[in-house]
């Protein structure tokens, strides 16, 4: 394993400097934080990930959780993880003071969950899925529910789950058909099955608390007709205790990767005795869910960001240290008697560094960006502020559940390539990262539907506000590079592809004015990896730009290497990455439609 | 039991460490510090746990500038009840004992505790120096301490093994590794660090009798490779492929 696995300044430099997190700090609703304060519970996850998390990563892919005698065994680690990281505030943190929370910003806890999703991308999830889950009842349920459930939660004594997906329900969850049928004293009996639950069920707990989106009987078909209930595994009784709820485990997905975070099969009510409570309203389970879900989606892209950042100090060591060949003297020769060059100083060894530090430094930047959205839309009062923050969370957000995801195993690839053999050997760290991530980009919603969303919904919101709203902030920044003449170019660039970008959609919206909706967004996937790339590159140049001001004004919180080595990835960015949005334009303005059935056998 | 916590900073330990040009004072410019290690995990974490078994208090100290009240704050975080910073660019171990006992003496402190060395120079100094100041009793590199009534048994590290001695409080002891196990603070004791009090008090006259005159970095060491202890296939690739010994 490495010694390093994340870089504190980069995520403070990326907070603090190129984010403006003090801004956040700053609003009324965080009048009790500061940056001391955060930057202290920061260090606290730290000391907590590097003593209890890292040490168990690779154990964890070993000794993956299982189903055994009807019982989910996971690693011990899962039981320190929730106790201790419940009281360190990582469940609670976020919840308002009414709540039992410490009214703590989205943004700090992000950069706390990042912290632990490259240490162990195994563990943040059995306490971040706890925190969801009494989000939803907070948010949406009755005074009851929340003193019931909700405290214990907090804690860590008990967990807590999301269940929406069924066998025939994945990503369309108006299939959905576990049903809820009224019991007179107010409650429901719940039946039906629930699969790939994460963190679904452990010995280490008292209790889980399920949220589960069923259909009351008689509701109306489709996503109209999906309500949310509260099950626990364990019914409480008068006297406080615990008696079974008929939540019957049948088994635990065995995974390539994320090994030890358990993914259960759920059997609810197979006895006809399992019971469950409406959260909020009937048929209003789907838009509960999916109010949460901006936070849920920031979430996996942080881990996509987490794991790949890792995987980047993995590799940067190996290259440090690893002797391979020659590099070529100016004749084009190389001089067998001479010692061998750390692979490092090979070009193409160097490239695949570099895109791993540019896209898990750029992932980095939108999830905290993205965050700091959120948190800013939560508490402006100003109307027109709200909506403009709202608005730009929309848009990021599937953006940023997807290119952490998508190009974090890229960047993992390239990583494991790095390490030549030894990459592809289990003793090596990196073809765990490379397993790890790959379920990034397919729970909570996979690429092709959160390319849907960006292509179908968010580009088009409010008229296109959205996009013209962060095309303004785009600008902003291009207007400050230009400040700095060798910084002009990039700027220049960055303005190209934005006129690509209205191209490309000038072009995509003729079908949708047609009506041809199908045409519009059949290559939204690729669209969505377009548009990635304008963004991240759009991050970059806020940090090139941020540094050539600390150069120039030689007002240095870092090193000189630190600024320059910004300066130096957003043009590697700008290279190898933005320039490839080229051919992206070219296939999504392509005349040949290809993917769309219709009666002609193409996989003949 | 009324607890004093002597704490001082240290450059965290990933510091590349660097002098200014003429030698006589530690380059700060990107320097991170902590609190010192032997301060936060043992000397304090063994104080809490006094007073969460028999009540009383824990008061931390420090001698230096504004910029430390951070590492205060976590000491306050961690679980202190108050704090004291007397208000000082520092100085000597000699003139921070000095400053520490000034204070100490009209407070009437059973316990004070010192980590065994601050790490930027390991000097162990400050706590005998603040013994000798206080007329106290002083335990060095205690790695154990349970207190019965007015007497403690400690255990001392000493060379090749351990040394138990009993001492009557008041006493001053420097607290060593296994003392006390390290607790993180967690986001409600951060916060409730920001409503205890932490007291500046201004320094008193004292004229340091030790100057630094030049401090130098040890030659740097040839660079060495950890391996994996289970991982014995790339340490027999090391010894065949780069130290070229099998
Ligand atoms: C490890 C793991 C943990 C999970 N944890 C949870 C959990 O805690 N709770 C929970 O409820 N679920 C969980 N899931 C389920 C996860 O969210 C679903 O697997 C995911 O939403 C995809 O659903 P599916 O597997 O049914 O695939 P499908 O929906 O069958 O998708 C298959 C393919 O078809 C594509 N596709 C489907 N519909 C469309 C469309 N309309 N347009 C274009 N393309 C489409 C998809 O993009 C995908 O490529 C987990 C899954 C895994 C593997």
């Amino acid at each position: 394993m490495a010694n390093q696995y994340v870089d504190m300044d980069s995520l403070k430099y990326l907070l603090y400097d190129i984010h403006g997190f003090e801004d956040v700090l700053n609003q009324e609703h965080f009048a009790d934080y500061d940056r001391e304060a955060v930057d202290m519970f920061l260090t606290s996850v730290k000391d907590f990930s590097d003593q209890k998390l890292y040490p168990t990563f690779q154990d964890m892919d070993k000794h993956a959780a299982r189903f055994e005698d009807g019982k989910i065994i996971v690693p011990p680690v899962v039981e320190t993880v929730m106790k201790e990281g419940g009281e360190l505030g990582l469940i609670s943190a976020c919840f308002s003071f009414e709540d039992g929370g410490l009214q703590m910003p989205l943004t700090a806890m992000t950069a706390a969950y990042y912290i632990m999703d490259a240490a162990n991308n195994h563990l943040p999830g059995y306490l971040g899925l706890t925190q969801g889950a009494a989000e939803l009842i907070v948010e949406f349920g009755s005074e009851e529910l929340k003193a019931k459930y909700t405290p214990k939660m907090l804690t860590g004594d008990w967990a807590g789950t999301m269940c929406l997906t069924e066998p025939q329900a994945g990503s369309s969850l108006s299939d959905i058909t576990t049903s809820a049928t009224p019991s007179d004293d107010g409650s429901y009996k719940i039946k039906g099955q629930k699969i790939f639950i994460s963190g679904g069920d452990h010995e280490y707990v008292d209790n889980v608390v399920h949220l589960v989106l069923a259909r009351i009987d008689g509701a109306p078909a489709g996503t109209k007709g999906i309500s949310l209930f509260v099950v626990p595994k364990n019914k409480i009784q008068d006297d406080a205790s615990l008696t079974s709820n008929d939540v019957i485990t049948a088994g635990d997905f065995q995974k390539m990767g994320q090994k030890g975070y358990c993914t259960t099969h759920l059997i609810f009510g197979e006895q006809d005795d399992c019971q469950g409570w409406l959260v909020g309203e009937p048929n209003q389970g789907l838009k509960y869910m999916f109010l949460m879900m901006n936070g849920a989606r920031i979430a996996v892209g942080r881990g996509g960001a987490g794991i790949c950042t890792a995987a980047y100090y993995a590799s940067l060591e190996y290259a440090k240290e690893r002797p391979q060949g020659r590099r070529l003297s100016a004749k084009g020769t190389k001089d067998v008697n001479q010692e061998q060059t750390l692979i490092i100083n090979h070009p193409d060894v160097r490239r695949m560094l570099l895109l791993q530090k540019a896209i898990s430094e750029g992932s980095l930047s939108l999830v905290t960006l993205t965050s700091i959205y959120a948190d800013l839309y939560q508490t402006v009062t100003d109307p027109e502020e709200k909506e403009k923050y709202y608005l730009l969370l929309e848009l990021l957000t599937p953006i940023c559940k997807t290119y952490p995801s998508e190009d974090g195993m890229r960047s993992i690839n390239n990583g494991l390539q790095v390490l030549g053999g030894y990459g592809f050997c289990s003793e090596y760290i990196l073809q765990q990262y490379y397993r790890d991530i790959r379920i990034f980009s397919i729970y909570e919603g996979t690429t092709g539907i959160q390319s849907l969303d960006l292509l179908g919904r968010k580009v088009a919101m409010k008229g296109g506000k959205a996009l013209m709203l962060l095309a303004n902030e785009m600008k902003e920044t291009m207007k400050d590079a230009s400040t700095y003449d060798d910084l002009k170019p990039y700027a220049a660039k960055l303005g190209a592809k934005l006129q690509l970008t209205q191209d490309v959609l000038g072009h995509l919206s003729q079908f949708a004015m047609k009506g041809d909706y199908e045409r519009y967004i059949a290559d939204a996937t690729i669209f969505m990896e377009f548009f990635s790339k304008v963004v991240i590159s759009w991050l970059w140049l806020q940090m090139a730009t941020h540094s050539k001001h600390a150069l120039v004004t030689a007002n240095m919180d870092y090193s000189e290497e630190f600024y320059n080595a910004k300066i130096h990835t957003m043009k590697f960015y700008f290279k190898y990455e933005l320039s490839r949005t080229s051919s992206l334009a070219e296939i999504l303005k392509d005349q040949d439609v290809l993917t769309i059935p219709n009666e002609e056998e193409v996989f003949a | 039991m009324k607890i004093l916590v002597c704490v001082s900073k240290a450059p965290d330990t990933t510091t590349k460490i660097a002098f200014n040009a003429d030698g006589t004072a530690l380059n700060k410019d990107g320097v991170q510090y902590i609190m010192n290690p032997y301060d936060e995990w043992y000397a304090l974490v063994r104080a809490l746990e006094l007073k969460e078994a028999a009540g009383g208090s824990v008061t931390i100290i420090n001698v230096g500038p504004k910029e430390n009240d951070t590492v205060i704050r976590k000491g306050l975080a961690i679980g202190a009840d108050n704090a004291v910073r007397i208000n000082s660019n520092g100085g000597s171990a000699m003139y921070i004992a000095k400053q520490i006992a000034e204070y100490a003496k009209g407070e009437s402190f059973d316990v004070v505790i010192t980590g065994k060395e601050t790490i930027d120079e390991n000097r162990s100094e400050v706590g005998a120096m603040l013994a000798e100041f206080l007329d106290m009793p002083f335990i060095s590199y205690a790695s154990k301490m349970d207190v019965a009534g007015n007497t403690a048994t400690i255990d001392r590290d000493i060379e090749g093994g351990t040394e138990t001695v009993e001492v009557d409080t008041p006493f001053v002891l420097s607290a060593a590794k296994g003392l006390a196990e390290q607790r993180i603070p967690n986001m409600r004791g951060i916060m409730m660090a920001k409503r205890k009090p932490l007291n500046v008090v201004e320094a008193v006259a004292f004229d340091d009798l030790v100057v630094p005159v030049h401090y130098e970095l040890p030659p740097a060491k040839s660079a060495v490779k950890l391996v994996d202890p289970e991982n014995m296939d790339e340490l027999v690739r090391l010894l065949h492929e780069e130290a070229k010994a099998l």
